[in-house]
């Protein structure tokens, strides 16, 4: 959508070369990682959320219905939606879901520390080679943490879907 | 409004997704008695405590959906907008980009509002 919003040809190319920034984080550190997957993790679980404002919309009849529905209208309109849903695609969707919104909820607990100053330490004179001082081991812990619970909400959901850790 | 409050607020929706959303998941996923997984239990109709139908009609657990669509909206909407200003950061193309986003957002809000409130009436 932006990219039309931007009419000069000069700004266009700058455009196109910050999203190349944006999303390329091989090379600049831990932090540069943390900053791609939480874009990334945002935008997908946004579209996620539509998609699921739209799906629970589905199960009282869709876009069309705007007044009370009988039990059985909805219960027949919910089956189906249902049905469309039981899908392998959408379970292993479902999975990476919950991987990309453990990370997000996670690392954005970081981000808000960082944001008033926990977990940064005290100022200190910059010294080579330049270890930035906004990534300390505390923030790199809660960064492995948020992984870590993407991982166990993959399994979690691996569990729900199909019951296999019992 | 300004940027330190917008962000302000960004922080306090994302603690409220937390909140709200901690307790859509639980009515989720956290189900019992299980007939078959947890899944199969939880996408049932009607008729166990926390299927789809028993979460709508409860007015605390509906109003508190309410309050997670009112979060998300908010806190995704601006997130897509803070990704936007990052790459234009043009003022005329940020006003463009903030006006589709409100939009979508309140069509968000008012097709989720009519969802709760059909569901919660079905008897």
């Amino acid at each position: 959508m932006g990219l039309f919003l931007v009419h000069n040809e000069r700004t266009r190319a700058s455009v196109i070369q910050s999203l190349k920034v944006m999303l390329y984080p091989a090379k600049y550190g831990l932090e540069r990682w943390s900053y791609v997957l939480q874009r990334i993790s945002g935008v997908v679980v946004s579209l996620y959320f539509i998609a699921h404002v739209v799906e629970t919309g589905n199960f009282v009849g869709g876009p069309t219905v705007w007044g009370p529905v009988s039990y059985e209208a909805a219960k027949r309109s919910y089956e189906a939606a249902e049905a469309l849903l039981k899908n392998p695609v959408f379970d292993i969707g479902l999975g990476i879901i919950g991987f990309l919104v453990a990370f997000h909820t996670f690392n954005g607990i970081r981000l808000i520390l960082a944001h008033f100053g926990v977990t940064l330490g005290k100022p200190s004179r910059p010294e080579p080679p330049y270890l930035p001082a906004s990534f300390s081991n505390k923030q790199r812990a809660i960064f492995w943490l948020s992984i870590a619970a993407g991982v166990f909400a993959i399994l979690y959901t691996i569990d729900s879907l199909m019951g296999v850790f019992r | 409004m300004r940027e330190r409050n917008i962000m302000l607020l960004h922080y306090a929706t994302g603690l409220g997704i937390l909140v709200f959303g901690a307790v859509h998941v639980f009515v989720v996923f956290f189900t019992y008695p299980l007939q078959g997984t947890i899944w199969e239990t939880t996408l049932k109709f009607d008729n166990i405590p926390f299927a789809i139908l028993p979460v709508y009609r409860n007015a605390i657990l509906a109003a508190s959906l309410w309050g997670l669509l009112l979060c998300t909206t908010i806190h995704s909407m601006n997130g897509l907008r803070v990704i936007f200003l990052e790459l234009l950061g043009e003022r005329a193309a940020m006003r463009v980009v903030s006006r589709v986003l409100y939009l979508v957002g309140a069509i968000i809000m008012i097709y989720g509002t009519r969802t709760i409130i059909v569901a919660n009436m079905i008897t």
